[in-house]
């Protein structure tokens, strides 16, 4: 077990340890190309089901032969008793839609304090299905729905109820029987505040790990169901399905642009989560020691990794050449660890010449992989007190010197080109839904949200020179009188300068900004993978892919599904 | 009706920054309603005072600081309510208090004062110890008065009717004592002619607010209808253009 105490004197000070430096990190290009890790919360969230072995039991199940109905599951944890409920509703492929805007769905759920009695469950029943348009109480702390992924579920079903497994090879190409379209957590629609989560369900006390926990049990749900109904179809030929096929099935999840504000607006906490996966990387290249099961381990991973990669199907031709060039990279970094390895510094000074930005951080992620105790106690630290506190005392000089050192990269940016500006960001009247506008043909930019950082960093700027000139021995305070709208990027610069990594280092205004990756940003530290973008503004994902079953829980667990692989059966060649 | 602390945040953010609040100020205002509320100190209430005027300070001048010393300054607020303008006067008092030890900062012509027990809130949690007194009301007059100590996270409030007659100095007017040396608590006197004194300790603030954790908020549904309908006014109308925009 590591301290926050531990952790603050890796970080900083004479005892620090080597971290990469916040311009090569909080690059945006490279945020987006993160991969899941042993840190991430999907990982960590299963690591701890597994080790305290949590009761997981159905309480209700009633289904009928098509699968609608209500399923209740009860879930025993250390520190407390919940409930995750299922409404399953017949719904159209006409009125299929994975959008926000969507407002039927396949499945709805909802994660419960507590037992659920027959009247409470009638208000869940009441409320749930309609999301958006229901509301739920406090007890309530994650809601989500999913839509079928409806060739797949059909093939599954007809082939469980001939008897037959489904084929690995279209599991490869689609992972999963449902998507979510969405999860929510933090008191969205009457729901428990984070707050109430942190401090009252400790087993759930860290960044969306209910909404994780949501998700791997829709997983589990969703393959209970596929067999419930093959079962009822055709009961004489029905087998069900192999355990190694089922633990390949994940969930899916399509992502939009709403957590690209997301991102923008939780500095403190991306900049934790940046700090934990960097100081963990920082300790393997320190304390890692390499021999020669570390050797074999190593080459094992990232044949895994490659065989991962060249099993993700998309038909997106920029993910594509993506893929390519990590699988170009791995191959290099095999010969590379077969010629000349010693040190993982050199390894990684060598892939930084030699990769890809997706390559080198797949080799991050694969060393991380290595060393499990270097690397899991810091997943208890992904939380971060989110006070963008002003700093009155500063002098103005001192934070012109900050932005200078800080922000340079968005002093550098050149906001007068054109194309720089072109971008806003901004709610639709249509469930509030986050979109991109071009100024040149859209509406609403003088409603646009303020995620435009840097530019707001380079107007505060221009305006403290200003000043500086003519006050300079002027403190921070005084300025936010004189200047009160600089009060929220002044404040911010401040906050972001006591993190070691701070701003996400982009321009998102500009024309060629690419949201892609700040969804895979967010997506890579929750753990998903097989990446398949269907525009640049949403991407599709395979959750918990890999992860162990629900039936799994109290048996031997190695915590090794890192980019898994499709299984090889008998009847699978 | 009941809802969640963020939901009552993103809205009040949504209706601020509809009203013409800056960024970083809409965010202020929203936090500094949430804050009250949640604390069981009326945010709500206050906040119903204030809809009404919620536009009236886009066209006023901003705060200017009229007369400043090492240790003290006062500011004109010009009338403006202090969800967009008290921050920066308690922040100028935290400055003026690590450096001199202690400081004095009044503020003149501001409305919605008790939305500083937020900004004095912040201070107590980074080390400095804040209170602040302040009279309400032309006919019938209140004094109020809130204080943190350092490092504490709960500030006390104090509350009362008195037989005082309006002064036309005291008018929207408040005095806040900062200090990096000195813990300040304050409390009213049992001065003849108050009534209805209300003082609320810090231990209770914090026990609201574990309430209001476990429960949410309850709010009047016209209110929080008027809050959202103020907001949709940060939302972009709908066409098949901008849906091409949707992620």
């Amino acid at each position: 077990m590591t301290t926050l105490a531990a952790i603050n004197a890796s970080l900083r000070g004479d005892n620090a340890l080597a971290l990469r430096p916040a311009d090569q990190v909080m690059n945006l290009e490279r945020l987006g190309a993160l991969h899941q890790s042993r840190l991430s919360f999907m990982r960590a969230l299963v690591r701890r089901i597994m080790r305290e072995r949590w009761q997981i039991e159905t309480r209700r199940f009633d289904l009928d032969e098509q699968g609608y109905g209500t399923v209740i599951y009860q879930v025993q944890a250390p520190h407390g008793l919940f409930n995750f409920v299922i409404f399953s509703d017949y719904l159209s492929d006409e009125e299929r839609n994975d959008r926000v805007i969507a407002t039927k769905w396949d499945l709805t759920m909802a994660l419960v304090d507590g037992e659920v009695d027959d009247i409470y469950l009638e208000k869940l029943r009441q409320n749930v299905p309609k999301q958006e348009a229901g509301r739920v109480d406090s007890r309530v702390f994650v809601l989500s729905r999913a839509n079928r992924s409806a060739r797949n579920f059909n093939y599954v079903v007809d082939q469980l109820a001939q008897g037959e497994q489904p084929d690995i090879s279209k599991i490869a190409e689609v992972g999963y029987l449902y998507r979510t379209t969405a999860v929510y957590g933090s008191g969205k629609l009457g729901m428990a505040d984070w707050d109430k989560v942190q401090s009252r369900y400790t087993d759930f006390a860290r960044p969306f790990a209910a909404e994780m926990f949501v998700c791997l049990m829709l997983r589990n749900f969703s393959l209970t169901q596929a067999e419930h109904i093959a079962k009822h179809k055709s009961p004489e030929s029905y087998q069900p399905m192999q355990d190694e096929i089922k633990r390949y099935f994940g969930i899916g999840n399509s992502t939009g642009l709403g957590m690209a504000p997301y991102l923008v607006n939780h500095p403190h906490l991306i900049n934790q989560w940046v700090e934990m996966r960097e100081l963990a990387l920082a300790r393997v290249r320190a304390l890692g020691q390499i021999d020669m099961r570390i050797r074999i381990r190593f080459q094992q991973l990232i044949d895994r990794c490659s065989q991962h990669t060249e099993q993700t199907v998309t038909e997106d031709a920029w993910q594509t050449d993506n893929n390519q060039l990590v699988l170009n990279d791995l191959k290099a970094l095999q010969q590379q660890v077969e010629e000349n390895f010693s040190d993982w510094n050199e390894l990684i000074q060598w892939s930084e010449a030699n990769c890809s930005v997706q390559g080198q951080e797949m080799l991050v992620s694969i060393m991380l992989e290595l060393y499990p105790e270097l690397v899991e106690d810091l997943d208890d630290y992904q939380a971060a007190e989110e006070f963008l506190d002003l700093d009155p005392l500063m002098p103005v000089q001192a934070l012109k010197a900050v932005i200078e050192d800080r922000y340079r990269w968005a002093l550098d940016i050149d906001f007068g080109a054109e194309g720089s500006r072109e971008i806003f960001w901004y709610r639709s009247e249509e469930k509030m839904e986050p979109r991109l506008g071009h100024s040149a043909c859209d509406h609403g930019k003088e409603k646009q949200m303020a995620l435009g950082v840097g530019y707001a960093v380079r107007k505060c700027y221009d305006q403290l020179s200003e000043y500086v000139q003519l006050h300079p021995e002027h403190t921070t305070a005084r300025f936010m009188v004189a200047r009160p709208k600089l009060r929220g990027i002044v404040r911010r610069i401040q906050s972001m300068n006591r993190c070691i990594y701070g701003d996400i280092q982009a321009n998102l205004l500009d024309r060629d900004i690419l949201p892609m990756h700040l969804l895979r940003a967010k997506l890579a530290f929750f753990g998903v993978s097989k990446f398949d973008p269907k525009s640049k503004l949403w991407v599709r994902n395979t959750m918990f892919q890999g992860a162990p079953l629900l039936e799994d829980i109290g048996k031997p667990f190695n915590d090794d599904w890192f980019m898994p692989l499709a299984p090889t059966t008998e009847n699978n060649h | 009706m009941k809802i969640s602390m963020n939901e009552l945040k993103a809205a009040l953010r949504r209706c601020y920054e509809a009203s013409g609040y800056f960024v970083g100020n809409y965010e202020d205002a929203a936090n500094m309603i949430l804050w009250l509320e949640k604390h069981g100190l009326d945010g709500l209430e206050e906040l119903k005072r204030a809809l009404p005027f919620i536009t009236a300070d886009r066209d006023k001048p901003l705060s200017k600081v009229v007369y400043e010393d090492s240790t003290s300054a006062i500011i004109d607020s010009n009338g403006r309510s202090a969800l967009n303008c008290i921050a920066a006067s308690v922040d100028l008092a935290h400055a003026k208090a690590l450096e001199s030890g202690i400081a004095t900062v009044t503020v003149h012509n501001c409305h919605n004062r008790k939305f500083i027990l937020k900004a004095l809130t912040d201070c107590g949690r980074r080390g400095i110890s804040v209170a602040a007194y302040w009279r309400n009301g032309s006919q019938s007059v209140t004094e109020h008065t809130a204080a943190i100590k350092a490092g504490e996270r709960y500030p006390s409030y104090a509350e009362a009717i008195t037989n005082l007659k309006a002064g036309a100095d005291d008018k929207q007017a408040l005095t806040i004592i900062c200090s990096s040396r000195v813990d300040l608590t304050t409390s009213l006197q049992q001065s003849p002619g108050n009534h209805h004194v209300q003082y609320v300790s810090a231990q209770q603030v914090e026990q609201n607010k574990e309430h209001s954790i476990d429960s949410g908020i309850e709010i009047d549904e016209d209110l929080w209808a008027e809050i959202n309908s103020i907001g949709t006014g940060v939302l972009v109308e709908n066409s098949d253009q901008s849906r091409m925009g949707a992620g």
